[in-house]
């Protein structure tokens, strides 16, 4: 996989999540959180396992701030430095 | 401490299998409903897995009319079901007793899920003295439980079909979120609510019901409680959290912040952690500061605490069992209160 592929899958995810297809085409700037994608408590830590069981990684435990969450490009760039994808 | 029961129908909560004349399904087993009564009174949620059509569970309810938190009808495994029932109710494992006459079922979900307490129902007389299902005390949220889950299982429908954002839904709801001091008769519930949540609760262990008490009566800590209501119903006291105000000059510590798993999506948390900035700043504090236990369970409390600005520090969080503190500095702009948060206590927002 590269890092464009990862892209591609995370939001695949977010979209799965949110129920829509917003997460698909957004800038990657945009938050997940709150007025960005509106991911609430509950669905974050959904996406946390997903992303636990899809890549064996888990940001709850590497990232105390959740500073991964910040964003669609935050969280793409957190997992493509932990795959070493370059 | 186990939260729900789930029942078998067949010869288990009925006394015959329903579908040998659906038109004329067997009443309820009299001692099987005796105890279900009397674990619901405790604030057990009571629950339904049964190969069965959806209508033997809506005819199940009918006939003991009792409120089901969860009903799972269908064709697949039990353990099938519980997993179901567990998420739907956001349970754990081993806050689940299942009952089944069916030895075959019993060891099925024995094997797939170990931490389910699994019971034949000629235990269940016994089993309902022991300390699991024995809560010390039973809040008035807790003798509603079954009721609050229909509820929000209606709310849920009405969500499905609604068009606009979450807090255009919450508002169309007619949410009240009430923030206000807690009182004597508060703490049982506050007790409860310490023991009870885990995914929005920043102590890894339960705070005795003396330690909330002594707290009232000091001049140097506030004890809040918040209370959620919609057009749906009432749904009580949901959430919590207790300040130690004058331990460090400027900054309101937060030793404990709690909300059931119930309120999930209606904009609790967010409401007590934006009144929390801004009760802390209209105090003359500069700085909030949560401590929070890392726990397997509480990650969905640190999304809520970064998502309302919260920060505890750069890099890999340390081992389950420590002890973090996620600060907010109480500049403008603050974490927005939101308009259904209708009432607060005078002065502190």
């Amino acid at each position: 996989m590269n890092a464009a592929g990862l892209s591609a899958d995370i939001r695949q995810m977010l979209a799965g999540l949110t129920g829509d297809e917003r997460p698909l085409t957004a800038p990657e700037s945009t938050p997940l959180l709150r007025d960005g994608l509106g991911l609430d408590s509950l669905r974050g830590t959904m996406l946390l396992a997903q992303i636990s069981r899809q890549y064996g990684i888990d940001i709850a435990a590497e990232d105390l701030n959740l500073d991964a969450l910040a964003s669609i490009g935050a969280l793409t760039d957190f997992l493509s430095r932990r795959l070493h994808l370059g | 401490v186990i939260k729900a029961l789930v029942w078998d129908l067949d010869n288990t909560l009925l006394d015959g299998v329903y579908l040998e004349e659906p038109e004329h399904p067997p009443p309820v087993r009299h001692d099987s409903a005796k105890i279900l009564a009397e674990l619901a009174g405790r604030g057990i949620l009571q629950a339904i897995a049964s190969r069965n059509p959806p209508e033997a569970g809506e005819y199940a309810a009918r006939a003991t009319g009792h409120d089901f938190a969860a009903i799972e009808c269908g064709w697949g495994a039990k353990s099938a079901a519980i997993e179901a029932i567990m998420s739907e109710l956001n349970l754990a494992p081993e806050e689940v007793a299942f009952t089944d006459d069916d030895a075959m079922e019993r060891a099925e979900v024995g094997y797939r899920l170990p931490d389910v307490l699994v019971l034949a129902p000629e235990d269940l007389r016994e089993a309902a003295s022991w300390p699991e299902f024995s809560p010390a005390e039973v809040t008035d949220e807790a003798r509603r439980r079954g009721e609050l889950y229909r509820q929000r299982r209606a709310r849920r429908e009405e969500a499905r079909a609604f068009g606009g954002s979450r807090d255009d839904f919450l508002r169309y709801c007619g949410t009240r979120v009430t923030i206000a001091w807690a009182r004597e008769e508060d703490l049982p519930r506050l007790h409860e609510l310490s023991e009870r949540t885990h995914q929005f609760n920043s102590a890894a262990s339960a705070w005795p019901q003396p330690a909330f008490a002594r707290l009232l009566s000091s001049s140097e800590h506030h004890v809040v409680v918040l209370r959620l209501a919609d057009r749906f119903g009432d749904d009580g006291i949901v959430g919590a959290c207790v300040i130690a105000t004058s331990e460090a000059p400027g900054s309101w510590r937060v030793p404990l912040l709690m909300m059931s798993c119930r309120a999930l999506g209606r904009g609790v948390i967010d409401a007590l952690l934006a009144w929390l900035c801004r009760a802390a700043r209209a105090a003359g504090a500069a700085q909030a500061a949560v401590e929070c236990v890392l726990t397997s369970r509480n990650v969905p409390l640190r999304i809520a605490l970064t998502s309302a600005g919260f920060r505890a520090g750069d890099g890999p969080a340390p081992p389950a069992g420590s002890t973090v503190i996620y600060r907010h500095e109480l500049e403008l702009p603050l974490p927005v209160l939101p308009d259904w948060v209708t009432q607060w206590p005078d002065g502190t927002a």
